[in-house]
């Protein structure tokens, strides 16, 4: 494999990027890159999260404008001042946090903005309906009610909704920012026949993901991005896995995951029968688990099975109806997650933008929230104190941020992440509760995360957490809970447990108790 | 392993515009100390056309005037940063004046005992019926899940009528109580001076100072941000909210008595309709200085300047003899022309920072 | 915060609404020594006379609408009607509309539903209440207006009005021979919408305008409001510090010149007001405020309610519809003799 790409059998670009660089309040974005999308292809963008991916696409779908450089359309230099513009010219968008208005309606989100007109100008449902219903069945959900609302479709059902929003409209490139982080294997191997649909109606795809798996499966040539700049770009045929994952690193996978192993020490977490009532039954039932320290267990599932709830009792934002939860054997008593902080546990929610950030605060202060009293001299916060613990705590994770005082929202979404991570670790827990901490997180910061992780068990904390993603349960957690139904379905041992055990257990109705 | 093209992480980057340009900064400057800026305008727009507006006397009793209202606005900005609303401040202000103005004029009645307390502690009973009818605010909205909206709107009737019940509708005519009753005084905070200085302002500097410092240096302040920018995260970063959301409407309400009772000191009489609608005025100097009404985001120093843009405002018009309804005309221009303001200056800071 | 019972969270704020109504009740009992009057009517009371059914067919009901009470003028004038009213055997029905004329409305729509046998009202607006005065007398019950005139004839069945104009006169000869017909003053205007404002501004002028010495600096308006007309004493004063005398256009705003005189150290300064209420009354005993213009306001709502009586018995009053009752001045001399809006013989 040393010859030159076959160049005469290449499709002809569509939509080119010229040199683009593009700076926020003094951090470079993109350093000059130049990005063309073939046509009638499926054109994979990977790169760690702040090398400048979801910027290139704001900058191709008119969202933002490039700081210099230019984008051609066909062959002419075009400059979007609107997402709308761009739409216009062909160019649609799907976003990875979720745009959809979940007051309303399947069919009125399809149609929201460019309602279908009747006669005298009204609105005409019924066709709306039809033509919802059209492109939800494309994707493989007929059984759904188009006049179902939104905010009572399950996340990952959300994103199809918001994938039949673009395909409704008649897009000859079609952007999709990590389109799958919510949606079931089932759901993406529809979502892929649709873009093998697409292929074959001359659409050009721009795709974003981070699951190499998925994006080796679909892609036609793959673009790496690394700090704002292009690194490689190659055929898909051409490349491995292995390969990719040197570009967006700079080093190779083996050193992804690294498993803590430490020795497991006391129990630091026990939890006894916990129960939590829900709509129709019970979404936590009669849970029992331990975890010790030093050890790292790992919660797989499907959504709806009952983690995420699982740890909202833990830190007492859902009420519980039964069972005890002990740390270090001490009873939790409090209401209130103050009490829980106190007593050692913190989480880290799955939702950052909704559970996690104070959009409205600075990077430091969102570091700090959660230690406030402890940083407190003579009733007041020292500045020099403040400074120090945030500037100390985000060395330690590496945050990339324009300043302490920059507003949270300047950083990137991995870089978000981790400071809500620092926020949790600075209330110093014996017990770390993860919900899936790597979603929507590249490979490089997942690699931080296990390392941070790994350390933390090492230094004798206990660490929980949830995945959806089964190889990267497997690689980390030294002990794996299976949840179905609100349920633990199995319990695993590292080493003694396989893929099809997991996702066996996964599905399974009873539970199984499986010895090793 | 092949690669099609490598362009290297050491492939020098294009010219990019590092800074923003100077005219986009010098504007977002200006954006941000715009609240500074139409004071400053004011006072040389009222200067040009009143010899005595800048005389010291003038500038004193404007500055009375002011701490009334920044008294008020202090306590509502508290409500407005975590993301809440204080409609009944004016009614507080008229409820605590009232319960005052009783206990100087008439006293307590008691097991059949009349009792007079000193001017002291009657200014401090009166502080506590703000905080308390500030608490019950907190009770209902956050026990009970009242939006905050409605439970102050409620309670701007509530105690309104409270204060007409104090007195049957009647005024407490004469307020400087007697010797023999031990309770003079009460004319202290609303009608004396201190270095030449009212000592309302005194009290309004004084409130300013420790809201400054509780908002930007103290855990509560951070938590009362926190809380407005998006409660979900901070309650799941261990901030108690219902606390918080109670503390904030009982500092309120305390705030709203204490300017109830400047207003009663220095009129040296108590009638029900004390300060009816001054909660939109504490509102408007609020949003005047910056405080966004979805929370989060405003200061105590902005609010202040909001209270005297309002305050320096209405003086100069009656300074210079503009009727009544023409100063109703130009202030509700002033608060519309504030808030397109801080339209335009998120917008130039988008800019900035996108640079 | 979840765990907290919706049980004890009512009780918590039951417990704080109790004692709030607690402490603001408390002076319930004092009512008599606040200057509202001798009488412990509330602003919406209801009694009925011993002496009841004294012949007459159909409702013994008169109902009685003024503004807000929190003027003494109306709570004299609410005081005096309802006395009269009980006098003749009637029973009375109190509301007050607090100058709005929507709720002024609703409470005629209350009037008539009760089968009123005559309303006495000081209206909310000479304009806005045409229409429920209208409304009254389609229903068959008729209206007898005080105090603030309407401005259409042959609706209401008595207009009882003090002569503002001939009072603003006496005020204004009394003020400008207080200023010695010469040297500056201000004028503080009631609220701009209200008839009564601008009808006793007229006649003040009608005499200082005679007067070349005397120069008025600066009018403005503190909506009959005692805080308002104390702030904007203050700042005339700023503009104006050579000022000699200020006409206000009622007595609380009166009052409020007169608090911000005091904490200025010019109580020199001549002060007049307007309405003979009790406080004023007994600043000019104490040589506070030199001058007030009386508005007999007891004899009116007398008046009103005894022609209401002659009317419902006879249909007819003996008297035209617009009638005016002259004011009174009020000095340091007759000052003693005041009570209740009526200088005693």
């Amino acid at each position: 494999m040393t010859g030159a790409p076959p160049v005469a059998a290449e499709p002809a670009p569509v939509l080119v990027a010229e040199t683009i660089s593009k700076s926020y309040g003094g951090i470079e974005a993109l350093k000059g890159v130049t990005f063309a999308a073939r046509r009638g292809k499926v054109n994979v963008l990977v790169g760690e999260n702040g090398a400048g991916k979801s910027t290139l696409m704001k900058i191709l779908s008119g969202e933002e404008a490039p700081t210099s450089g230019r984008i051609v359309l066909d062959g002419a230099e075009i400059a979007f001042r609107s997402p709308g513009e761009a739409l216009r010219a062909g160019i649609g968008i799907i976003h990875q946090e979720l745009s959809l208005f979940p007051n309303l309606s399947i069919a009125e989100n399809v149609f929201a903005g460019r309602e279908l007109r009747g006669r005298g100008r009204l609105v005409d449902f019924g066709q709306e309906r039809t033509q919802a219903a059209k492109a939800m069945a494309r994707l493989g959900q007929q059984h759904l009610n188009p006049d179902t609302l939104v905010e009572e479709l399950p996340i990952g059902q959300q994103q199809l909704v918001e994938i039949a929003r673009v395909l409704a409209e008649d897009v000859r490139i079609l952007i999709m920012d990590e389109p799958t982080s919510a949606l079931s294997n089932h759901e993406v191997d529809v979502l892929f026949g649709v873009m093998e649909e697409l292929r074959r109606d001359e659409v050009t795809v721009i795709y974003i993901s981070h699951k190499l798996d998925e994006f080796r499966r679909i892609g036609d040539y793959v673009t790496v991005l690394r700090d704002g700049s292009l690194v490689a770009e190659a055929a898909m045929t051409e490349t491995d896995t292995a390969w990719i994952v040197q570009q967006m690193v700079g080093r190779g996978q083996e050193s992804l995951f690294s498993r803590s192993d430490s020795e497991a020490g006391d129990v630091l977490l026990e939890v006894v029968d916990l129960s939590s009532p829900g709509v129709s039954g019970p979404v936590v039932d009669s849970i029992s688990l331990s975890l010790r320290a030093g050890e790292i267990v790992g919660i797989y599932g499907l959504m709806g099975a009952g983690r995420t709830e699982l740890m909202e009792c833990l830190m007492a934002t859902r009420p519980v109806t039964s069972g005890e939860i002990r740390v270090k054997g001490k009873l939790c008593r409090t209401n209130a997650v103050a009490g829980r902080l106190d007593m050692g546990l913190a989480l880290v929610p799955e939702n950052r933008q909704r559970d996690g950030l104070v959009q409205t605060m600075s990077v430091k202060d969102n570091v700090l929230l959660s230690s406030l009293s402890a940083l407190v001299r003579r009733m007041l916060l020292p500045r020099a104190r403040e400074t120090a613990t945030a500037e100390k705590q985000l060395a330690r994770l590496q945050v990339k941020s324009p300043g302490l005082e920059a507003p949270i929202t300047e950083l990137s979404g991995g870089n978000q992440q981790k400071v809500v991570l620092a926020r949790a670790l600075l209330t110093e827990p014996t017990v770390l509760l993860l919900d899936e901490p790597t979603r929507g997180v590249d490979v490089g910061a997942k690699a931080e995360i296990a390392r941070i992780m790994t350390e933390l068990a090492r230094s004798g904390l206990g660490v929980l957490f949830i995945s959806s993603e089964l190889s990267e349960v497997l690689a980390l957690a030294d002990r794996i809970l299976v949840m179905a139904r609100g349920r633990i379905t199995a319990e695993f041992e590292a080493g003694h447990v396989t893929e099809r055990d997991l996702v066996a257990a996964s599905a399974s109705e009873t539970v199984l108790k499986v010895e090793v | 392993m092949s690669v099609t093209t490598d362009k290297s992480v050491a492939q020098p980057a294009a010219p990019a515009e590092k800074t923003p340009k100077w005219s986009s900064r010098v504007l977002l400057l200006l954006l941000k100390g715009r609240t500074l800026i139409v004071l400053v305008l004011l006072v040389i727009v009222f200067r040009a056309i009143t010899a005595n507006y800048l005389s010291q006397s003038n500038l004193i009793l404007m500055t009375k005037h002011v701490s009334i209202n920044a008294i008020l606005a202090i306590g509502v900005t508290f409500v407005i940063l975590t993301g809440g609303i204080d409609l009944s401040v004016g009614s507080i202000a008229g409820l605590a004046g009232m319960i005052s103005g009783g206990l100087l004029y008439s006293g307590l009645h008691i097991f059949g005992v009349t009792i007079f307390f000193s001017a002291a502690v009657v200014i401090l009973i009166g502080i506590a019926v703000g905080a308390g009818v500030g608490a019950i605010n907190g009770l209902l909205i956050t026990r009970l899940g009242v939006a905050p909206f409605i439970a102050t709107l409620g309670m701007l009737y509530v105690a309104r009528g409270l204060a007409d019940l104090r007195s049957n509708g009647g005024t407490f005519p004469d307020l400087s109580g007697t010797a023999a009753r031990g309770n003079t005084g009460f004319g202290i905070i609303g009608v004396n001076s201190w270095l030449g200085v009212p000592v309302a302002v005194w009290l309004m500097i004084v409130v300013a100072l420790v809201a400054a410092v509780t908002t930007t240096r103290t855990p509560f302040g951070r938590r009362v941000y926190a809380l407005g920018g998006n409660e979900r995260a901070a309650i799941l970063s261990g901030i108690r909210a219902t606390r918080i959301k109670i503390s904030v409407y009982v500092i309120s309400g305390a705030c709203a008595a204490l300017a109830g009772l400047l207003l009663t000191s220095e009129l040296g009489a108590a009638y029900p309709d004390t300060a009816t609608t001054f909660e939109l005025n504490a509102i408007a100097a609020a949003v005047l200085g910056g405080t966004s009404l979805f929370g989060g985001r405003g200061t105590i120093l902005g609010t202040i300047l909001g209270a005297f843009v309002i305050g320096f405002l209405s003086d100069g018009l009656v300074l210079v003899g503009v009727s009544s309804f023409w100063q109703l005309v130009v202030k509700g221009c002033v608060i519309v022309f504030a808030v397109v303001m801080e339209q335009a200056q998120q917008r130039v800071q988008a800019r900035v920072a996108a640079r | 915060m979840k765990s907290r019972s919706p049980r004890r969270t009512c009780g918590v704020t039951l417990g704080a609404v109790t004692a709030l109504l607690a402490l603001s009740a408390c002076g319930g009992s004092s009512d008599s020594k606040s200057s509202s009057g001798s009488t412990p009517s509330t602003t919406t009371s209801e009694s009925t006379s011993s002496t009841a059914a004294a012949g007459g067919s159909g409702s013994k009901l008169i109902v009685i609408i003024t503004p807000s009470p929190d003027n003494v003028f109306f709570k004299a004038e609410q005081v005096a009607a309802a006395a009269e009213a009980k006098k003749l055997g009637y029973s009375t029905l109190v509301l007050s509309h607090d100058d709005d004329p929507t709720k002024q409305s609703q409470e005629v729509d209350t009037a008539i539903s009760r089968k009123a046998a005559a309303i006495v009202l000081d209206n909310a607006g000479a304009d806005s209440s045409v229409t429920a005065v209208q409304k009254a007398k389609t229903a068959g019950i008729p209206s007898f207006l005080i105090d603030r005139e309407i401005n259409k004839t042959g609706v209401a069945v008595s207009q009882i009005v003090s002569n503002n104009y001939q009072g603003a006169t006496l005020g204004g000869q009394e003020f400008a021979k207080l200023m010695k017909n010469s040297g500056q003053y201000a004028e503080l205007l009631g609220k701009q919408t209200d008839n009564n404002a601008s009808i006793r501004s007229k006649g003040y002028h009608s005499v200082l305008d005679q007067y070349s010495g005397l120069k008025m600096v600066a009018q403005q308006s503190a909506n009959w409001d005692q805080t308002e007309a104390l702030n904007k004493t203050q700042t005339i004063l700023q503009a104006h510090p050579n000022i000699k005398g200020i006409i206000a256009g009622n007595d609380t705003m009166a009052l409020g010149v007169y608090a911000a005189l005091k904490a200025a150290k010019k109580t020199n300064v001549i002060v007049t007001g307007f309405d003979g209420s009790p406080d004023v009354v007994s600043s000019i005993l104490k040589g506070g405020i030199k001058a007030d213009v009386l508005q007999p306001a007891s004899q009116i709502a007398q008046m009103a309610v005894d022609q209401a009586d002659k009317y419902i018995k006879t249909k007819s009053t003996g008297s035209p519809e617009k009638q005016s009752v002259d004011c009174v001045l009020v000095t340091p001399a007759n000052a003693a003799k005041v009570k209740s809006f009526a200088v005693l013989p």
